[in-house]
């Protein structure tokens, strides 16, 4: 799909001169244009303004790592004290032993996959549904869909639970996966993104002779690429730390997860707060490959390249 | 580019399903009852970090061979919601932990408990400190086996520096001023004379119990004094500021463990928190346990305490066991148990006592043995329906006097005016 | 000029009249099903019914133990003669009025500031969704280091730059809902960037060609062809943002727990509160029912503006 012509193209300027030129691309034009001068300028304001921006942005996360490295009672500490007087590594050997981390953190994954998975998949398909098939009563049950993400889980976790105890489902990861792989944000999400997609090329494969689930698994999907990767990620990251819901429903300490893991570290009237936090390091790190993988499907003009044809 | 994401997913599923398969991968599947043991099930919170529970169920699996405790562990943080939930739901467990007299009042007075007057009357009811909490109409639904209670914490260093042997027999006014007398600051090094922790007890349930006040009464005037003693503490800046402990979520442990606070009103639990420090080489400070700062110099002390109980699930699937359980752990072994670890158990007598204070590193000069025999123990908070909600509205209330922003007399009438049109529906 | 470039978004297959239209209608009904259905199917099991039942508890009494009793709309009554209530459904207004547009406008700055091809960008984008993934207590105990009214760096920079008259934030009735609002979109703003992101993806390069060869300068461009085609992303962030605003739970009780006194106690607290806190669920469903309605009102708004513009 990608090639070197549609990433030249993926250049097309917007909102601005700030839009930088592939390195290659400024390989070839070394002997630049003012333009090309220009362009480099406004790249090191870029960076200027993203540093400060990062700088600003991660300060907590640095409090976060420095009080991973310190003493249990030298973590909040009046004023903060930003380095550790003296550097604790053994916080980061002792947490494997002190609670099953190692399996909390595999739990968590296995949630957390097998959830996102599902998401994308029910989530896309509904999508279609909701914005390339035209039928009596849909936007109404499209607005159903949003009305439910409105009301507070708060409100009726008791209720669902209830029924799921009936189901023999609690205590269980199934209960969790069947209460959050349907949800509503998947499906608002990427219908708001087919509508994007214009119209004329369903219309253009539905002339060629492709069925409706042709057209979806052929030319939305994989022009939704951007999407379906904002999708799981932000499921992922949400399953992953989701506390309220794996504690209500998961009881035995087996399939607890990082994040009830976590807060097992926190008493009845005082808490680790140094091992909370080194436990908090430690699971960002999933998130970051993930991330670190789908943020390449943000590149700009992928999307709607080949459209013409 | 579809095929290798595709080729991702799949193995990222597999790998997942790989490493854990259904059954939950931190730890042993659940252990199976072993030929003809009763399985006792325990509702529990952070069972790893109390360590009273496991020293009960082991003295009580090695006293009854034939019962299997099986500790159900939930979240110290949101203990009570999840009971809830659970029992909305029809729940089994066998044998409830009341973590708090208010939560223990709703589930009775909604029969999710058993009555249990009979083995609160072979523990014996004379014996058993904060019990009264538990009568509703001369039935009790729970028997209490800790009863923890609040006394005055000092470095003794720190005192001994300032030329003060001991804080003995002190009223608020003493302890005031000895407050100051203790702060410094030196090389950068801020010392408070003392701490007072963020929670509304600290104030409300002292005035409360050395005034003979009670709390959901609408009726707040007890608590002038009390205010006025704590914020002059902290102007006069013998404490830290309450703004400050609450938004940077000092912790107390930490005050006291670093030598930042010389002295600190707390819970008898963190006896058992402070020797596991100095156990552990995490702290060396020199402590002593002292009673309370009183109102008046007649030598009579006042404090305030909480029970912690056990109870019989409505549903229990075991009704008897569980009553036998709880009649050991509320009992004397149950009490000498958690004594060993250093826990206050509900159950006093001597022998109880005797146990306690043979814990190693547990001070033992006369004034924090005296400490230890308050003449009065008044529950932190009476037991109601009402309870909860005027809880809330007195925290808010406490929140406002606290950073300064409604004066002592102006917050004492806005928590009266409120408690009684929210709740008690004047 | 731009707006001729612009794509029919409008779907396509017109309204049935003719008899072959209406069996090609009846057609579109069933696939359209087709594709819904594995969703909605557990959609209605696990979240639909669960709703469905929270709000008729509203109009009953249930503390969870017992079975529930009708008591029609006694809790609505006691709601609106709730002081608490009102207070709590102030703040949490406030609360979205300040954190929609901020959130809204910094995500899309955001978004197009990191949509660009540059060495290490992905490190940047990582970077910004940060704040997002930093446990909540950090984030709540730095926060409120820097609002520390004495000596907090923000009020240090507020005296340097000659205000005397320096905000209490957190401490104060009056400025911690604003510190909670600056600490949710410095929050949240890195998650609805990737949204948006997302969504800049979708707009045609061939858009902003036309644009060029127009003439048309990098601010028309901006308005003329990015920010209509970035409509249905934009209905997607504000409805989100709405919902999640009404809904703000987390955040809240961490950084000041709704205090101090009731400065910012919020709708969702009182819900919690009251229902799996005290046990009056009927109570706390009909405050969610309340809530519910709001955000649907907000959301119907948005939802008819958005197909006016798409026609």
């Amino acid at each position: 799909m990608t090639n070197m012509a549609e990433d030249l193209k993926a250049e097309a300027p917007f909102a601005g001169e700030g839009l930088a030129p592939a390195p290659e691309d400024r390989r070839r034009t070394q002997r630049d244009s003012p333009r090309e001068r220009k362009k480099r300028t406004s790249d090191a304001v870029i960076y200027g303004v993203l540093v400060v921006l990062v700088a600003a942005l991660m300060v907590p996360f640095i409090w976060m790592v420095s009080s991973s490295l310190k003493e249990n009672n030298q973590v909040l500490t009046v004023p903060i004290q930003w380095i550790p007087t003296e550097f604790v590594w053994s916080n980061y050997t002792d947490i494997w032993t002190r609670i099953p981390m190692m399996g909390y953190l595999q739990n968590s994954l296995y949630l957390a996959v097998i959830i996102t998975c599902l998401q994308v998949l029910t989530g896309s398909l509904a999508a279609y549904g909701f914005s390339k098939v035209r039928f009596p009563g849909r936007d109404v049950l499209f607005l159903a869909y949003i009305g439910t993400i409105a009301v507070p889980w708060q409100a009726y976790m008791v209720p669902q639970y209830i029924m799921m105890q009936n189901l023999g489902l609690t205590n269980s990861f199934n209960a969790l996966i069947l209460l959050q792989a349907f949800g509503a944000f998947g499906v608002f999400l990427m219908r708001q993104y087919y509508m994007t997609i214009p119209d004329e090329l369903c219309e253009a494969a539905r002339i060629d002779g492709l069925s409706e689930y042709g057209i979806w698994a052929r030319v939305i999907l994989p022009l939704s690429k951007p999407a379906l990767a904002s999708l799981a990620l932000l499921t992922f990251v949400n399953t992953w730390n989701d506390y309220m819901g794996p504690f209500i429903y998961l009881t035995s300490n087996r399939l607890w997860t990082v994040q009830l893991g976590l807060r097992s570290f926190v008493g009845q009237f005082d808490a680790e707060y140094a091992m909370i936090m080194t436990g908090s390091v430690i699971s960002v790190i999933p998130i970051l490959v993930i991330f670190l993988v789908g943020q390449r499907y943000f590149i700009q003009g992928i999307a709607t390249s080949g459209m013409k044809g | 580019m579809k095929r290798t994401t595709l080729a991702a997913i799949a193995l990222a599923v597999t790998a997942g399903l790989g490493l854990t398969g259904c059954a939950g991968a931190a730890g042993p599947a659940e252990p199976q009852s072993q030929d003809g043991k009763t399985r006792l099930t325990v509702s529990v919170w952070n069972y790893e970090g109390t360590p009273e529970f496991k020293a009960l169920f082991d003295g009580y699996e090695a006293a009854n061979p034939d019962v299997d405790i099986e500790p159900v562990d939930i979240l110290a943080d949101d203990y009570p919601q999840k009971v809830t939930t659970m029992l909305a739901g029809g729940d089994t467990t066998d044998v409830l932990t009341m973590k708090n007299v208010i939560d223990y009042a709703r589930y009775a007075n909604n029969g999710q408990l058993q009555e249990i007057n009979g083995v609160v009357d072979t523990v014996g009811k004379d014996d058993l400190a904060g019990l009264d909490a538990f009568d509703i109409d001369g039935k009790y639904y729970a028997a209490p086996y800790r009863q923890d209670f609040w006394l005055l914490y000092y470095n003794k260093e720190l005192l001994k520096a300032a030329g003060v042997e001991e804080p003995k027999d002190l009223t608020w006014d003493e302890y005031t001023a000895l407050a100051q007398k203790l702060t410094t600051e030196a090389g950068g090094k801020k010392v408070y004379g003392t701490y007072h922790h963020i929670w509304r007890s600290v104030v409300q349930a002292i005035a409360a119990a050395q005034n003979g006040g009670d709390q959901i009464s609408g009726e707040y005037g007890f608590f002038e004094d009390q205010y006025n003693t704590t914020l002059e503490l902290q102007k006069s800046g013998a404490t830290l500021d309450f703004g400050t402990a609450k938004s940077q979520k000092t912790s107390y442990r930490t005050m006291f463990e670093t030598g930042q606070a010389a002295m600190m009103p707390m819970g008898t639990w963190y006896i058992a928190g402070v020797l596991q420090a100095k156990k552990d080489g995490k702290t060396d400070v020199d402590w002593g346990l002292a009673p309370l700062p009183q109102k008046d110099s007649n030598g009579k002390v006042s404090t305030f305490g909480s029970p912690t109980a056990f109870a019989v699930n409505k549903n229990a699937a075991h009704s008897e066991e569980a009553r036998k359980f709880i009649e050991w752990a509320a009992g004397e072994e149950g009490a000498k148990a958690i004594s060993k670890i250093g826990v206050v158990p509900a159950l006093q007598n001597d022998a109880v006592t005797d146990t306690y204070f043979q814990l190693e590193g547990l001070p033992t000069d006369e004034l924090s043995k005296k400490a230890f025999s308050p003449d009065e123990t008044a529950l932190e908070m009476p037991v109601s329906d009402k309870s909860a909600a005027t809880d809330k509205i007195l925290n808010q209330e406490h929140d406002l006097i606290m950073v300064g922003e409604r004066s002592v007399a102006d917050g004492i009438t806005e928590m009266g005016k409120r408690v009684k049109s929210e709740v008690l529906g004047q | 000029m731009t707006t001729e470039t612009l794509p029919p978004v409008a779907p396509a297959p017109a309204p049935a009249h003719s008899r072959g239209n209406r069996k090609q209608a009846r057609r579109n009904t069933l696939i359209g099903w087709t594709f819904i259905l594995p969703n909605f199917l557990g959609f209605l099991a696990f979240t639909l019914i669960p709703v469905t039942a929270a709000f008729a508890l509203s109009f009953m009494e249930w503390t969870s133990f017992t079975a529930p009793r009708w008591v029609g709309l006694e809790n609505f009554q006691r709601m609106f003669q709730s002081d608490t209530f009102w207070v709590a459904l102030r703040n949490t207004v406030v609360y979205a009025l300040g954190h929609v547009p901020l959130t809204m406008a910094l995500a899309l700055v955001l978004a197009l500031l990191l949509n660009r091809k540059l060495k290490g960008i992905g490190f940047f984008r990582v970077a910004i969704f940060f704040p997002y993934i930093t446990s909540l207590v950090a984030v709540a105990v730095v926060w409120n280091m820097l609002f520390s009214p004495d000596n907090g760096p923000i009020n240090q920079f507020l005296n340097v730059i000659g205000i005397a008259e320096t905000p209490g934030w957190t401490s104060s009735s009056d400025w911690a809902m604003p510190a909670v609002i600056i600490t949710s979109v410095w929050r949240d703003m890195g998650y609805y960037m990737i949204l948006y992101l997302a969504g800049l993806q979708a707009i045609p390069t061939e858009l902003y060609e036309a644009a060029e060869v127009d003439g048309a300068s990098p601010w028309q461009r901006f308005w003329n062809v990015t920010i209509p085609s970035l409509r249905p992303t934009t209905f997607f962030v504000v409805v989100m943002l709405t919902v999640s605003s009404f809904k703000v739970f987390d955040l809240i009780v961490v950084m000041t727990n709704g205090g101090p006194g009731r400065a910012t106690t919020v709708l969702s607290q009182l819900i919690y509160q009251e229902g799996i806190g005290e046990g009056k669920f009927g109570y706390s469903s009909a405050i969610s029912l309340v809530l519910f309605v709001i955000v649907l009102t907000v959301t119907v708004l948005q939802f008819k503006i958005q197909q006016r513009r798409e026609r």
